[in-house]
């Protein structure tokens, strides 16, 4: 449970750099003239519609790492309680390195993943997503929320790697799920309340979850790297919920 | 802190790190620490316009919603997550999938149950019955599963099948409506309003209702609606819509605007000329649209290819259920059927011609290259031979000073008397003798008394003495008498096509000046180009022989026809269909109309009437022969890529068909595969727009170098003529 917790909080933590980035969306969502029902109702969409991206990647990264686990012959063994197979090793290492690079991108050290993903044809992509801004129907939000979180993020990016470490759908879910919900309040707020924030509380906001997400990026390194009895930062966690 | 340190990202306002994104974004620099900012920022910021796909993308996000949780379980079923204890959780996430899917299915199967229905009453099967049919199968089925309590369920499979083709549809919109942003400023015309000043009031009207002599006001960055003199105001136009001529044009009052070009900086005030629906942009709009709406040949074949496949399909697909149930439970049976169902969607084989045909389409109008149809497209690709007509298409209308015979006076003495007559007069020989004195820079001599004889020439007096200028009749008028060897030169001229001007003074004639048309200095770069393009060149001409041999060495054609009459010239192009293949004609339109119409592809230089007309095919631009090349290898382009599209729709069909039949592709792989291919097709015709341009710097420096090369060559044909007669003399 703890284990998630910290996702949870490593995902509060990190809507400071949501509020940023997805915040303004959430403003351009706006007020809806029907009433304060109807627009919390429309940020709720909103943000469901972001969950649900989350949580389904999270599903797809936590299956694919059961079916790497699983194609090296053993069954998936339950997660981080029992020794390690190699997939499951080289998995972690892969994830664990992967968190630790975004980690560093948040504190502005690292750039490479931005040029990775240039090139999608951006334009395209923005035009969509503004049609669905400026639509009537009552729909849109919903949709806007699921687009919204296809969006590359490097924090997406790096709870997708935790959550394919897991090496399981189930706890892949949950991982995307802890941190989806750690940036509904930041998110929610920010439809109702537009830019309170001012930017010096935002980078202080995203420096910290560039330390959660180095903390469990070195954790899932080191699960890969270090012999099976050794694992730090494991029992401070509490273990894995299987 | 290094210099990025301080700045701050454009759309979420912290520092955007040591190497940030950096764009140019409606005109301003913008800075962006990561690329969803960058993406962020422009949806937030950029114009709202309104956006055909807006609504496929409601569904597809609602759409995507449902699915997406209904994956999720199903991962979590596949994954054995509710084993053992949780075991008896498995019914109720079985109603909560079905739960989700009913409303995914609604909504994103009812386009397709639509098309299906529509296409059904007037006694056609089309491919949306085949997803229907698949769809509704697996629905049903695990419907009636969760009642029974079975252990299986397949409403991811009928979720995800819809979903991927959305996605593909999606797509295809998205290309569609890229291929038609090029194509949106030639279509605007019919829809341009206008700002009419009436008095001291401004009235948006509809550019139908504009007439002649109406005053239009237009606005910096606005489009102008009509063709028109500026009233008031001082602006730059872009003009590259109608004429392809990529240069801003400075426009003061006095000038002439065209419907269609872009006032860029400052407000004119325009005095219509003609009627809104008569400028040249609302002719482009009315064909273009008009090419766009008809189908090529290619895409014909495929049409009817697709329409006998589905009902082929549907048998093939249930010959597959029925031969799997009898060896495989009934579900993988069913799932197996679907798969053949899904996969065999033609979705592509339509895609693959529409789309390359309108992107070529819009490339060509764009330079001004006008298509009556897309099968002329396609029939421009494969021609073999192209023919050109002479006068007006691969020479300049104007005559030009050829020759130059003399007797006792030299060039600069002949040329400047016979300027200095000349230039009172507007016959075209007449702008031909003065422009070949100013390109020598020869000064015309001051003549007084100067009359112009309709139909003989010029005559006036410099310096006390009479001179004159003009035919054989008004040298014999004056009773001036003409030297042996200068008649004879003269007829020798005469008869080869030459058109002969006399000069003389003091009593007698002194020189015979010979003009004719000149090559357009681009004619031998774009012959030359068409070569390399691997096409045959030839030569059909009703002129007399010499001057057309002269004319084809000096723009490198070979195959020569000389003195053809309108019919004769048909019956060349038809000699030459029969030795080469599929045969080009290209012609001014006005006088080759037949012979164009004749041709395999007709190729008017100028006149888009000839479109309407449907005597040419393809229309360029105003001088825009140097296009010719580019025209054909945007064509070419074309038919390539409408042959790698079908190639590869039906290609891939057949082989995921094979595989689905046997039983190797699940639905939700074979969805993906159809709409990948969909993708692909898309991808691949897009890959026009990336096609070079006519390259607008090299090629205006090589026509230039080429003009120059001209103008040397015939400066020094002058003299050479001029040597040759000196030894004469």
């Amino acid at each position: 449970m703890t284990y998630y917790l910290v996702i949870f909080a490593a995902g509060f933590a990190g809507s400071f750099h949501c509020i940023g980035m997805c915040g303004g969306f959430a403003c351009a969502l706006g007020r809806d003239q029907r009433g304060g029902g109807a627009t919390v109702l429309r940020h709720l969409l909103y943000n469901t519609g972001r969950l649900t991206t989350y949580c389904f990647l999270g599903g797809l990264a936590g299956a694919l790492g059961q079916v790497i686990c699983t194609t090296q012959g053993s069954i998936a063994a339950p997660l981080l309680s029992g020794s390690l197979d190699i997939a499951q090793r080289i998995l972690a290492i892969g994830a664990g390195l992967l968190m630790i690079a975004m980690a560093l991108q948040f504190f502005g050290l690292l750039q490479v993943f931005h040029r990775l993903a240039i090139g999608f044809g951006g334009s395209t992509v923005a035009m969509s997503l503004r049609s669905l801004l400026t639509a009537r129907s009552s729909a849109a939000p919903l949709a806007f929320g699921v687009f919204n979180g296809f969006l590359p993020c490097p924090l997406v990016y790096a709870f997708a790697a935790q959550a394919a470490s897991t090496a399981g759908a189930l706890p892949g879910v949950l991982v995307m799920a802890s941190f989806g919900l750690g940036t509904f309040p930041a998110m929610l707020m920010m439809g109702g309340v537009g830019r309170i924030l001012g930017p010096d509380w935002r980078r202080r906001g995203v420096r910290l979850a560039g330390g959660f997400i180095l903390l469990l990026g070195l954790i899932t390194l080191g699960r890969g790297l270090l012999p099976s009895d050794a694992h730090i930062g494991y029992a401070w966690l509490g273990g894995h919920p299987t | 802190m290094t210099a990025h340190g301080n700045i701050l990202c454009s759309h979420c306002s912290l520092p955007v790190g040591l190497r940030p994104m950096e764009r140019r974004l409606n005109g301003e620099d913008c800075g962006f620490c990561c690329y969803g900012c960058c993406i962020a920022f422009q949806v937030k910021s950029g114009r709202q316009e309104e956006w055909e796909a807006a609504w496929l993308l409601i569904q597809l996000g609602v759409g995507g919603f449902l699915s997406m949780n209904i994956m999720m379980f199903s991962l979590l079923l596949y994954s054995d997550a509710f084993t053992g204890a949780d075991a008896g959780v498995l019914p109720w996430i079985h109603l909560l999938l079905w739960i989700f899917a009913t409303p995914a299915v609604v909504i994103l199967g009812g386009p397709y149950l639509r098309d299906m229905w529509l296409n059904g009453i007037q006694g056609r099967v089309t491919s949306s019955a085949l997803i229907v049919l698949g769809v509704a199968a697996a629905y049903l089925y695990s419907a009636f599963a969760v009642f029974e309590g079975s252990t299986h369920v397949y409403f991811d499979s009928a979720v995800m099948v819809l979903m991927l083709f959305t996605v593909g549809r999606y797509l295809e919109a998205v290309g569609r409506a890229r291929a038609a942003r090029d194509l949106e400023p030639l279509l605007a015309a019919e829809s341009e309003r206008a700002t009419v000043v009436d008095g001291a009031a401004e009235i948006r009207r509809p550019v139908r209702d504009v007439t002649a002599g109406t005053l239009v006001q237009v606005r910096p960055g606005e489009r102008i609606p009509v063709d028109g003199v500026v009233i008031e105001g001082e602006s730059n136009a872009d003009e590259a819509v109608i004429t392809g001529e990529s240069r801003q044009v400075p426009k003061g009052a006095g000038c002439t605007v065209i419907a269609g070009s872009i006032n860029i900086d400052g407000p004119l005030l325009i005095q219509s000329s003609g009627d809104g629906t008569a400028t040249r942009w609302a002719q482009i709009c009315r064909s273009v649209r008009e090419a766009l709406s008809r189908r090529s040949p290619t895409q014909r074949l495929a049409d009817r290819v697709v329409g006998v496949s589905v009902p082929l399909v549907l048998t093939l697909g249930a010959l597959t259920f029925v031969y799997w149930a009898q060896s495989l439970p009934f579900d993988r049976a069913l799932l197996i059927g679907l798969s053949v169902l899904v996969v065999a969607c033609p979705c592509a084989v339509g895609l693959a011609a529409p789309m390359a045909t309108s992107l070529g389409i819009g490339r060509l109008a764009r330079q001004g290259c006008l298509v009556r149809d897309p099968g002329v497209l396609e029939t421009l690709a494969q021609v073999r031979l192209v023919a050109f007509d002479k006068t007006g298409t691969l020479t300049a209308s104007e005559a030009r000073l050829v020759g130059i015979d003399r007797d006792e006076a030299s060039v600069d003495d002949v040329l400047s008397r016979a300027a200095g007559l000349e230039r009172h007069s507007e016959h075209g020989l007449a702008r031909a003798i003065a422009a070949a004195a100013a390109q020598r820079g020869i000064a015309p001599l001051a003549t007084s008394n100067v009359r112009a004889i309709p139909g003989r020439g010029v005559r006036g007096s410099a310096n006390g003495e009479p001179m004159a200028a003009g035919s054989m009749r008004l040298m014999d008028d004056l009773g001036w008498s003409l030297p042996a060897a200068l008649a004879q030169r003269a007829r020798a001229r005469a008869a080869s096509g030459h058109s002969v001007v006399y000069v003389g003074w003091g009593g007698r004639v002194h020189a015979v000046l010979s003009l004719d048309d000149s090559p357009l200095a681009e004619a031998e770069t774009t012959i030359a180009a068409l070569r390399e393009c691997g096409l045959d060149v030839a030569l059909l001409t009703g002129d007399l022989k010499p001057a057309a041999k002269r004319i084809a060495t000096m723009v490198g054609i070979k195959a020569v026809q000389a003195g053809l009459s309108p019919e004769a010239k048909r019956a060349a192009l038809d000699r030459l269909r029969h030795d080469h293949g599929l045969v080009a004609m290209v012609g001014d339109g006005l006088n080759d109309g037949p012979v164009l119409a004749a041709a395999d592809v007709g190729i008017a230089v100028g006149s888009a009437t000839d479109l309407a007309r449907e005597t040419a095919a393809l229309v360029l631009p105003v001088d825009g022969l140097w296009l010719l090349p580019w025209a054909v290898d945007v064509a070419r382009a074309v038919r390539r890529t409408i042959l790698t599209n079908l190639m590869w729709a039906f290609g891939y069909n057949f082989v995921a068909l094979t595989a689905a039949a046997f039983g190797l592709l699940q639905p939700i792989l074979a969805a993906a595969v159809m709409a990948g291919s969909s993708i692909l097709v898309v991808l691949n015709s897009l890959r026009l727009e990336r096609l070079p341009d006519h390259v607008p710097a090299p090629i205006p420096e090589q026509q230039r170098s080429g003009a120059e090369a001209e103008r040397a060559r015939h400066d020094a044909g002058i003299s050479a003529m001029a040597g040759l007669e000196i030894e004469r003399s």
